[in-house]
């Protein structure tokens, strides 16, 4: 497709009566030689907009620059289909609406701003979507619980193929041990029979679900849509090749010797929650000792969870848990004492029914920390401190003492197979002052061919890392979703949800994967980084930095990339220090072609200029926000939007600093442990890559202060004009850049 | 309302006696009391209580036989259904309370005030079919002994005078109702349908 | 013969809504939100910051809407509320009235009208606490940026934004239109409400200024809510020096909303961190039954626990009484931990009140079944709901509920080809 860019001027909405649409227009037609450049009091309107498409039309425009509002609006009216490449000027929200209207300065910033978006054009391509030949369309669900069977019968449910692998001998996981579980439906009232023989009979009836069971995973290769499995099973391995695939490996109960402060250990008749549901589900319930049928019961709640000895956390499904189990003593035999001593119930939502009920039928919940459990012959007694009643207490002469002993997810255990590499290899990289590699928990389970590591990277108690409040499935392995108990502690009714929702983001994957796009947060996105490996180093920054492991490794440390696993954000761009990997759309030169496009003032006219980098996540829609309500900023920054900080490439600062630009102010998302950056790591990466900074400024003889990085939010924007006006004044103290002019 | 202070070890826990209490015509609504205390709040003789009806049920549920029969709590409640009203369990408090007196009678906890009182009470209306206000003081007075009539009598003395001088307090009994006969047999019939209703 | 319809509606533009559309559209499918508001966003639009990890929700929306932005697979109708449903699974038609915004598609964002109006009305968005224009835009980020006129608010026979607007983009004689889809498959995701506190008669909302509700809390914390994010009594606009925030105001109640709401407890640890932030030595308390921080929120709860000037009464609030002189509050509770009735005093109460299911009240226009608080408990082929709608969650519960109901939309127009 030729080159032919069209640069359409809107002077509606006050942006014609602060600029000068007619200097404005000169920037595009005489300095960048733009042959189609048209202006316009309301180029949104109907008949502006049959303006540029006539042009399209009829004078071939192939590139369409549009100078008026934010990319944020009129989405939908300057939607020229994907054979246009599109830009839009922010004139608006950035310009006239933060500025002095009918202003020289004004005036160079929205010229500024045009030019570079024209410089911006200059260097892109329009990207060709990276398209996987017979991209595999198959699911692989590991993990044949609850939560694995419904993902596999849900996304076969969707027309799609499964590989569901299962560790044990049959499926079924927690619920081939349970006796009945806690009710999945209204009323919440009883406990439910656990379905599984229907569950089974639904997946070996379905003939788009191959099961594995007695199979673990040898080795996982490759990305989404061609993901090579090697199955062990056996003494032998085999092969399975699918598109995406769902963990749903859950959890495993919190080891119960460690409870011995419980009584775990020191009678037959101390038992876990999961041990109790084997009692159940053998008939009556009769304590093991001596085999004599329950009549009174103990039940200790938080056993380990919500413990800083022992599980930080709630493990979530304890409480509805132990409710459920209560209920058998009590169905067993109606006069039976059943005691439940608990810091708080946590039958949340429609649960509380469930609790009611159990209320009801006599099952005694007593508030209490519980300080001892002692045997007494078979008999034990639980000693408390009843926290309502204000006095110690105890229930004696119990038959059994169940210990609801939390979960832990799958994923959180080493394998001792794999020794201490790991831990070694993040110490060395401590050592080396270079990003912490996050923190992955070998646990044998996925064994991925992946250079960063082989399981999902957890953010803690090893839980698989993702955004868990607006994107609870999208972990730091592209194609890989966890699903069910180890995602997030939580109960089966939960897991149910969980899984059919990780069903769609498997099914997407594939249908994203198969036409080349990126899945979340750039949903859509084909361009992808090109790496000119000839000129590579072997530095392996991008292998190491990339947040999503995308990048493999030959054994010479060259790069292999992986672009279905890629999400586009950058950060490997931006780590290249031999600037070697670029987007069509999106590369080193082009934002530095950009932001030396911008007129930077000799030191005599007293104009300085601030080079401001924004993550086009959350801080350019605070820009634009600032502009909506109107507030006033300093006229000298010139703001360029980035992908994510992580994409910001260190050249760009010495372009920046070599120009002329007095100051750079990067604004980029939170990051640590509640992070908000898009790409999880990047604007961290940035500000790690930012630290080495100063070492070259100050070489070059410059402050290091006059670059400095900040986190915005979205809801920031009132900050906006206090972070920008600080920074100008701090960078006007420091004087004009002594490379000016240079 | 006080502490529940033990002084000879840890509470046990007695569930025949929580048993015996559940099987109260309102008893087994106990179970559902979730403790979050918006009884006490509610009550309107709360600061008379020693135990809030919240903890009393506690007292119940752990079967504390001895301090429910020491409590004054049930004796203090006054009925303004405040709490049946507004507990989110919906727990029928009063009605609770109504049975935990009747049970404390019954097992001969009768040396309260309020229970004397409830008896001559329901006595008079028995004898008459109506109330007999003399006749209620002089039961009432008989039950409590000499102390109390000491104490009492003469400090309500003038109430009872402005009663007389309205009427209010006639001195010779009223006649008994029409078919008092029949109206008794009515209350066993209906103490009889209770009973099998407990029962069931 | 039976064409199947592959294209999904969903109702409500909310969180879950957003999410089933979007997630079922990146899939390949026509998706069609049908929105009430003149925005899309629904609730969430209003909260200050999600809990646990204290960001705005305005972030998760942009990409939300970024997403809507890059698809045409995603269409969606503002304003709309959807009339009737008839057919069945793989063939549904949906009648859709659209109310008039008496502004069309012309608008530019710009805001020359709501310069210019001279009528005011009770801003909804803030809970009636702040006024704007009759010619609004409903938020800051509202999405789609076009400006609403509210009719009802307008002076009469006055026509200033329609001469003000140079876009022809005010049409104050705009009528309601009702409009046919055809669709393969439904997910009703209309969501929430916060319980009327009104009827707690013994908390004073409605009759004591400064006993709040916690959504009313979100807007007074929110840079964009009616105060600009600064936290003070409505009466007196005065900063506070203490704060209460009562537990299972309506929720866990016989009386009220029976199931357990199941966010408020950690709203109100989130909002106590906001006063925290705002006031480091106003004394706060929170009065609950039981404190419903489950899985990794436990260290949420941990963590607010242990900020000073925090205090936890285990003891439902009973009453509220306002001292009428200061506007101050007295909360009675049983401290249960403490053995002792407590008697507070405080400049402000916020009620955290729980759920009501929006089809409590409006019922989905075909055969559903519900729970005793109006929740749908069961749904019928190729309708099926999505996040409050189905049981009170937070929003990334409802989020993953959202995800499944898209497949299950999915698998309804797929399975019928």
């Amino acid at each position: 497709m030729a080159k032919k860019i069209g640069v359409y001027i809107c002077s509606g909405c006050g942006i014609g009566d602060a600029l000068d649409i007619d200097a404005l227009a000169k920037v595009a037609t005489k300095e960048y030689k733009v042959p189609v450049c048209q202006k316009n009091a309301f180029f949104c309107g109907k008949e502006g907009v049959e303006v540029i498409k006539k042009d399209i039309a009829e004078n071939e425009v192939t590139y369409v620059v549009i100078a008026g509002c934010s990319g944020r609006v009129n989405y939908d009216v300057f939607n020229f289909g994907p054979s246009v490449v599109l830009e839009r000027v922010n004139l608006r929200e950035r310009v006239v609406w933060t500025q002095e209207p009918d202003d020289e300065d004004t005036q160079m910033m929205a010229e500024d701003y045009l030019r570079i978006t024209l410089a911006k054009l200059k260097n892109l391509e329009l990207p060709e979507a990276y398209v996987i030949e017979n991209c595999n369309k198959r699911v692989m669900v590991v993990g044949g619980g609850l939560a694995g069977m419904t993902s596999a019968v849900e996304v076969a449910k969707a027309g799609y193929e499964v590989v569901l692998v299962e560790k044990e001998d049959s499926l079924g996981g927690w619920l081939k041990r349970s006796y009945k579980i806690a009710p999945l439906n209204s009323p919440y009232t009883d406990p439910e029979d656990t379905g599984l023989e229907a569950r089974v009979k639904e997946i070996e009836g379905n003939s788009n679900i191959k099961v594995y069971t007695s199979t673990t995973i040898e080795k996982t290769a490759g990305a989404p849509g061609m993901f090579d499995v090697t199955l062990k099973q056996g003494g032998g391995t085999l092969e399975e090749k699918v598109g995406a695939i769902i963990l749903a490996t859950g959890a495993v109960p919190y080891e119960p010797s460690k409870l011995g402060h419980l009584g775990y250990g020191a009678s037959p008749n101390v038992v876990t929650q999961a041990q109790f549901e084997e009692l159940a589900a053998k008939g009556t319930i009769a304590r093991p000792s001596d085999g004599k049928a329950v009549q009174k019961v103990g039940f200790i709640q938080c056993a380990g969870s919500r413990d800083q000895e022992h599980l930080p956390y709630c493990s979530a499904a304890c409480c509805v848990e132990s409710i459920k189990q209560a209920l058998y003593v009590k169905g067993q035999n109606s006069e039976a004492a059943v005691y439940v001593f608990y810091k708080d119930i946590r039958s949340s939502g429609q649960y509380e029914h469930f609790y009611k009920k159990a209320q009801s039928e006599g099952v005694m919940f007593i508030k209490a920390d519980v300080t001892g459990v002692t045997d007494d012959g078979g008999n034990l007694t639980i000693e408390a401190n009843d926290l309502l009643m204000g006095s110690p207490t105890m229930a004696d002469e119990l038959d059994m003492v169940v210990l609801a002993n939390g979960m832990v997810p799958t994923t959180a255990f080493e394998d001792p197979a794999y020794g201490t590499e790991a831990q070694e290899e993040a110490a060395c990289a401590a050592a080396d002052a270079a990003p912490v590699p996050a923190p992955i928990i070998k646990s044998n389970i996925l064994n991925l061919e992946y250079r960063q590591g082989p399981e999902l990277p957890s953010l803690k108690y090893g839980f698989p890392d993702s955004h868990f409040i607006c994107f609870p499935y999208e972990t730091r392995r592209t194609g890989i979703y966890a699903a069910g108990s180890v995602r997030r502690p939580m109960d089966m009714s939960q897991a149910v949800g969980d899984a059919t929702g990780a069903a769609l983001k498997a099914v997407q994957c594939i249908e994203m994967t198969d036409k080349g796009g990126a899945v979340h947060p750039r949903s859509g996105d084909i361009s992808f980084p090109d790496f000119q490996l000839n000129r590579c180093t072997q530095c392996k920054r991008c292998t190491e930095e990339c947040p999503f492991g995308a990048i493999n490794e030959d054994e010479k440390g060259n790069p292999l990339p992986n672009p279905t696993r890629c999400r586009r954000c950058g950060t490997c761009m931006g780590a290249c220090p031999e600037r070697i990997i670029s987007f069509k759309n999106y590369s080193v030169p082009m934002l530095g072609n950009m932001l030396k496009s911008i007129e930077v003032p000799e030191e005599d006219e007293e104009k300085p200029r601030v080079l401001i980098f924004a993550c086009e996540n959350d801080a350019i829609p605070a820009l634009d926000m600032a502009g909506i309500n109107r507030l006033q900023y300093s006229k000298w920054v010139r703001i360029i939007p980035v992908r994510c900080l992580g994409s910001l490439n260190l050249v760009w600062i010495n372009d920046a600093m070599s120009k002329g630009f007095d100051g750079v102010l990067l604004m980029g998302c939170k990051h640590g442990d509640d992070y908000q950056c898009h790409f999880m790591k990047g604007s961290e990466l940035a500000g790690i890559r930012l630290s080495k900074v100063s070492e070259t400024l100050d070489r070059l003889g410059l402050e290091s202060e006059r670059v400095y990085m900040t986190e915005v939010n979205v809801m920031d924007y009132d900050r906006i004009p206090k972070i920008i006006n600080e920074f100008v004044e701090k960078i006007d103290k420091f004087g004009p850049n002594p490379m000016k002019g240079f | 309302m006080t502490g529940f202070n033990v002084s000879s070890g840890p509470l046990k826990y007695d569930t025949e006696f929580a048993r015996e209490i559940y099987s109260l015509e309102n008893g087994h609504h106990i179970k559902k009391c979730m403790q979050c205390g918006m009884c006490e709040v509610s009550c309107a003789t709360r600061k008379e209580m020693d135990y809030s009806p919240r903890k009393m049920f506690l007292l119940l549920r752990t079967g504390q036989r001895e301090e429910f029969f020491k409590s004054n709590t049930m004796w203090m409640c006054s009925t303004c259904l405040m709490c049946k009203v507004r507990c989110p369990r919906g727990v029928p408090i009063v009605d609770v309370m109504h049975d935990l007196k009747c049970y404390a009678i019954s097992k001969g906890y009768t040396e309260r005030a309020q229970a004397a009182f409830y008896q001559s009470f329901w006595k008079e209306i028995w004898s008459r079919g109506k109330q007999f206000e003399g006749g209620l003081m002089a039961r009432y007075y008989l039950k409590r002994g000499w102390k109390d009539i000491r104490k009492d009598a003469f400090r309500m003395k003038d109430m009872g005078l402005t009663m007389l001088k309205h009427g209010r307090m006639p001195l010779m009994p009223p006649k008994s109702v029409k078919g008092l006969k029949d109206v008794q047999k009515l209350v066993e019939v209906a103490k009889a349908q209770l009973q099998k209703g407990a029962d069931r | 013969m039976n064409m199947v319809n592959k294209s999904i509606l969903v109702v409500g533009g909310g969180i879950s809504g957003l999410t089933a559309a979007i997630e079922a559209a990146e899939v390949g499918f026509d998706v069609f939100i049908v929105e009430k508001n003149p925005y899309l966003g629904g609730k969430v639009t209003q909260i200050n910051q999600y809990f646990p990890k204290l960001c705005p929700p305005n972030c998760g929306l942009e990409i939300n809407f970024r997403r809507i932005r890059s698809n045409p697979a995603v269409k969606f109708f503002t304003m709309a509320e959807v009339e009737s449903v008839s057919g069945q699974e793989g063939n549904f038609d949906v009648t859709v009235k659209i109310n008039p915004r008496y502004v069309n598609e012309n608008c530019t964002g710009c805001g020359k009208c709501a310069e210019v109006c001279p009528a005011q009305r009770a801003n909804d968005f803030n809970y009636g606490l702040d006024k704007t224009k009759a010619a609004y835009l409903p938020h800051q980020f509202a999405f789609p940026v076009k400006y609403v006129i509210d009719a009802g608010a307008c002076q009469d026979g006055c026509s200033k934004c329609v001469e003000a607007c140079q876009y022809n983009a005010i049409e104050k004689d705009m009528q309601p239109k009702t409009m046919k889809l055809n669709v393969g498959s439904i997910v009703w995701a209309t969501g929430w409400k916060p319980y009327d506190a009104e009827k707690l008669s013994y908390y004073g909302f409605g009759r004591y200024p400064n006993v709040i509700t916690n959504v009313i809390m979100e807007r007074l914390a929110a840079i964009n809510g009616p105060t600009g994010g600064k936290i003070v009594r409505p009466s007196d606009g005065k900063e506070i020096k203490s704060i209460a925030f009562v537990q299972c105001a309506g929720s866990r109640d016989e009386n009220h909303l029976h199931a357990c709401s199941s966010v408020c407890c950690m709203a109100s640890l989130k909002q106590a961190t906001y006063v925290r932030e705002q006031y480091p030595d106003a004394k706060i308390c929170i009065y609950y039954i039981d404190i419903r921080a489950r899985g990794k929120h436990e260290d949420f709860f941990v963590k607010v626990q242990n900020e000073a000037n925090i205090t936890l009464i285990k003891g439902k609030a009973g009453e509220i009484q306002e001292d009428s002189a200061t506007g101050q509050l007295v909360i009675v509770a049983e401290d249960q931990l403490n053995q002792a009735l407590s008697e507070e005093k405080f400049d402000m109460v916020v009620l955290a009140t729980g759920m009501q299911p929006a089809t409590a009240e409006t019922k989905v226009p075909a055969e559903m079944t519900y729970d005793e608080d109006g929740y749908v408990a069961a749904g019928t082929p190729g309708i099926c709901a999505a996040g409050c709608t189905k049981k009170p969650q937070d929003v990334a519960a409802a989020v993953a509920d959202a995800t499944a109901a898209a497949l299950r939309a999915i698998q309804s127009v797929r399975g019928q080809s």
